[in-house]
């Protein structure tokens, strides 16, 4: 009969211990929030700094912040806040925000931004863009900066190249004297540019090319890519890249790093991210606007947002909102921007505040020209993976036509779901 | 054998420890559902629950966050309309068609070699091809895209030496399938070859004899007499094998992400891009019981087919 007590007893204890999952609040004290985010770098020391400091300035929040990859924060929100253990807090990267936000996992924050306490007035609009799905403000923008082209200053020395070129044709000129083959066997050993053809950075890199020319993916929800301009764009990189041999083929962001970082290839395509890569591998660098093409010069920019969840309740969203005023004060903003190395995030940060870093006073300069990827666009996922495989096959030497049309109708269907 | 069989006893359970009980029926089964309940809460909280809710879920727009709505069949209706869906199919066809019969046939294989009891190192070799099975899917794969990384590769390394260009296979779209299929192949053949081993000892020898005594060869003894009493076990690793192409998601996850643009997309990937990555749980979910229905009547069939074989043995 024991044994029998013991088994039951071990049964329901298993029942118990299943049913503990749920687990309540305090009722009084500050109010606790968790904040998610991925800068892992000099910019989360940073950032956590500004969460300390905010925490510390009144008695009624606490803020603990949570440190993840950018790609395990989209892994694991799904489910973190189904089962309702979610963060009230959450950065992510930019386009990311509109599949969340149309899903409801978003809280809107219009009154946030009607408050002038909140710091909002003054945001880069193109940043502000990114936060928006269908009319409504979601969140508020960490980080915005173009895409900007990172290029080796010793080997432009060696190839005794003394400006940066300002034009396309400029562009694939000099691209073409830093590519050498010094073996003679057709494949360069170093190239003047790494154009990745592929995710990440190519996502923007494409878009980048393609608004030079007048072109664009979606305008006003509507497919826009198979446009005579666009197809010209894009024979004439490709003809740049096979003919020419100005880039490695089949290469993706991460690819185009570890070209850039063992000086492999003069120039690449990045955001500030590069910058501390290359101080890492002892490579001396400079900062220069994508140069213009045809009709315009625009890049497309990176990205992060930062979102309040479903999870947090009427007084988490509060604490939350009181948080983001705090970020976007001016202090916070120059200061963010000067940890983080991107541009502030507010237009009315006056230059000289943020003069102390060389590379985010190259970046502000250049900040005008990005363009916000693919702003309210929900199904971000499909359109991107249509441009991956245009640009790829493209490269690969298909018919550019066929490839423009084909992609037209993958993205149109992704903006008609 | 005759005589030994007529002497056999009824079979007597022995007296439990602690002497005979009068209890009943309801409390023995008292007993035997307290034994079970741990591992029925278990399987009831993180199987069934979780099934049923997404069947549940499949008949709503449903996002993970609350707010959903009944939408009937729609879900399933786009599974059968939507042309991404049926590229997924054909690629998880392609894959199952690469990596089934290369499975298959190499555990077979392997382990009609590591049976002959003249090997040397038997046991070396058995443990050694079993070996990837106990790695983890996601560790093979990344252990696999460093080895055939073109840049960093040692695979790459060794063949240049070799003078073969070898390229970035998992940027090719037409090898990054095989490629893929070639990691699962290298991951789960010791499984299969394990069963495939068991199988082949259960054979009596005298079956061999007999058949040799006939004056059938190394061939006609493996056509007529070990494939057919090894049939029950095929049905079983072949089933099994199946299941795994049709689920095939872990390395493709890691090593292609489903590119290069979308050849290596299976069905499986197409959920979870779905599910996680455009937020719609509800068609994810679909999508997942019309592979579960699917794969569960490609096991009947397979066990219908292999079931009647052995039934034309006895």
């Amino acid at each position: 009969m024991k044994r029998t007590r013991i088994l039951l007893g071990a049964g329901l204890t298993s029942l118990a211990l299943v049913a503990a999952g749920c687990s309540g609040g305090d009722a009084d004290g500050p109010v606790e929030l968790t904040f998610w985010h991925g800068y892992t770098e000099a910019d989360g020391d940073v950032l956590e700094g500004i969460v300390e400091d905010f925490n510390a300035s009144q008695d009624d929040v606490t803020i603990t912040t949570e440190l993840k990859t950018w790609a395990s924060i989209d892994d694991t929100l799904l489910t973190a806040l189904s089962a309702g253990e979610g963060p009230d807090l959450v950065a992510m990267p930019a386009e990311r925000l509109p599949v969340y936000a149309a899903r409801g996992a978003f809280a809107e924050l219009d009154d946030f931004y009607a408050d002038e306490a909140s710091n909002t007035a003054n945001l880069v609009p193109g940043a502000v863009d990114m936060i928006e799905v269908e009319g409504a403000k979601y969140g508020v923008p960490t980080g915005f900066v173009p895409l900007a082209v990172y290029y080796n200053t010793a080997l432009f020395d060696a190839a005794g190249v003394t400006a940066f070129p300002e034009t396309w044709d400029d562009w694939v000129a000099t691209a073409e004297r830093l590519t050498e083959d010094q073996d003679g066997d057709g494949t360069p050993e170093q190239y003047g540019v790494v154009l990745p053809d592929h995710a990440t950075v190519a996502n923007g890199l494409w878009p980048s090319l393609l608004y030079g020319n007048g072109g664009d993916l979606v305008q006003d929800g509507k497919a826009v890519i198979d446009s005579p301009e666009n197809a010209e764009t894009l024979q004439y990189w490709v003809d740049a890249i096979n003919d020419r041999q100005i880039s490695p083929t089949g290469v993706d962001g991460i690819g185009a790093d570890e070209l850039f970082s063992a000086g492999k290839a003069a120039m690449t395509v990045g955001g500030p991210w590069m910058a501390s890569i290359a101080d890492e591998n002892g490579i001396d660098y400079a900062i220069a606007p994508l140069p213009a093409g045809p009709q315009d010069q625009a890049a497309s920019a990176i990205g992060v947002s930062m979102a309040v969840t479903v999870d947090a309740d009427d007084d988490a969203r509060a604490a939350a909102e009181d948080f983001l005023a705090f970020f976007l004060d001016d202090d916070n903003a120059a200061a963010w921007s000067l940890g983080s190395g991107w541009p502030p995030l507010r237009t009315d940060v006056p230059a000289d505040a943020v003069a102390s870093n060389p590379v985010v006073a190259s970046l502000t300069e250049i900040a005008p020209m990005g363009r916000p990827l693919l702003p309210g666009v929900v199904n971000s996922v499909d359109v991107l993976s249509a441009v991956d495989e245009l640009t790829q096959r493209a490269v690969a030497g298909e018919d550019v036509a066929t490839l423009l049309a084909d992609a037209q109708d993958k993205i149109q269907k992704a903006l008609d779901e | 054998m005759s005589a030994e069989q007529s002497t056999t006893r009824r079979y007597r359970p022995p007296a439990p420890l602690g002497g005979r009980r009068r209890d009943g029926a309801g409390s023995r089964n008292a007993k035997a559902l307290a034994f079970l309940a741990p591992a029925l809460v278990v399987i009831g909280l993180f199987v069934i629950w979780p099934m049923l809710s997404a069947l549940r879920l499949s008949f709503t727009d449903a996002s993970g966050f609350g707010r959903e709505e009944w939408i009937g069949l729609e879900n399933y209706r786009t599974v059968f309309t939507d042309p991404d869906v049926f590229d997924a199919v054909a690629n998880t066809v392609w894959y199952t068609v690469l990596f089934t019969p290369t499975a298959v046939i190499a555990a077979l294989a392997l382990a009609l070699l590591l049976n002959s009891p003249h090997l040397p190192f038997r046991s070396f070799f058995r443990t050694a091809l079993f070996v990837p099975f106990v790695v983890s899917f996601a560790v093979a794969a990344f252990a696999w895209s460093y080895l055939i990384d073109p840049r960093v590769g040692l695979l790459n390394y060794w063949l240049r030496g070799l003078g073969v260009q070898m390229g970035d296979v998992l940027q090719d779209p037409d090898l990054a399938m095989p490629a893929v299929a070639f990691v699962a192949v290298w991951k789960l053949f010791g499984f299969y070859f394990v069963i495939f081993l068991a199988g082949l000892q259960d054979i009596p020898t005298s079956l061999y004899e007999a058949a040799r005594m006939d004056g059938a060869g190394p061939w006609s003894r493996l056509r007529h007499v070990t494939l057919p009493m090894l049939s029950n076990t095929m049905a079983f690793v072949l089933v099994f094998a199946m299941i795994a192409a049709l689920q095939a998601f872990d390395q493709i996850y890691v090593m292609t992400g489903g590119g290069p643009y979308g050849n290596t997309q299976t069905v499986v990937m197409e959920i979870y891009e779905s599910g996680f990555r455009k937020l719609d749980i509800g068609f994810a979910s679909a999508l997942s019981y019309v592979l579960l229905i699917a794969t569960l009547l490609l096991s009947l069939v397979q066990f219908v087919f292999f079931g009647r074989k052995e039934k034309d043995l006895s």
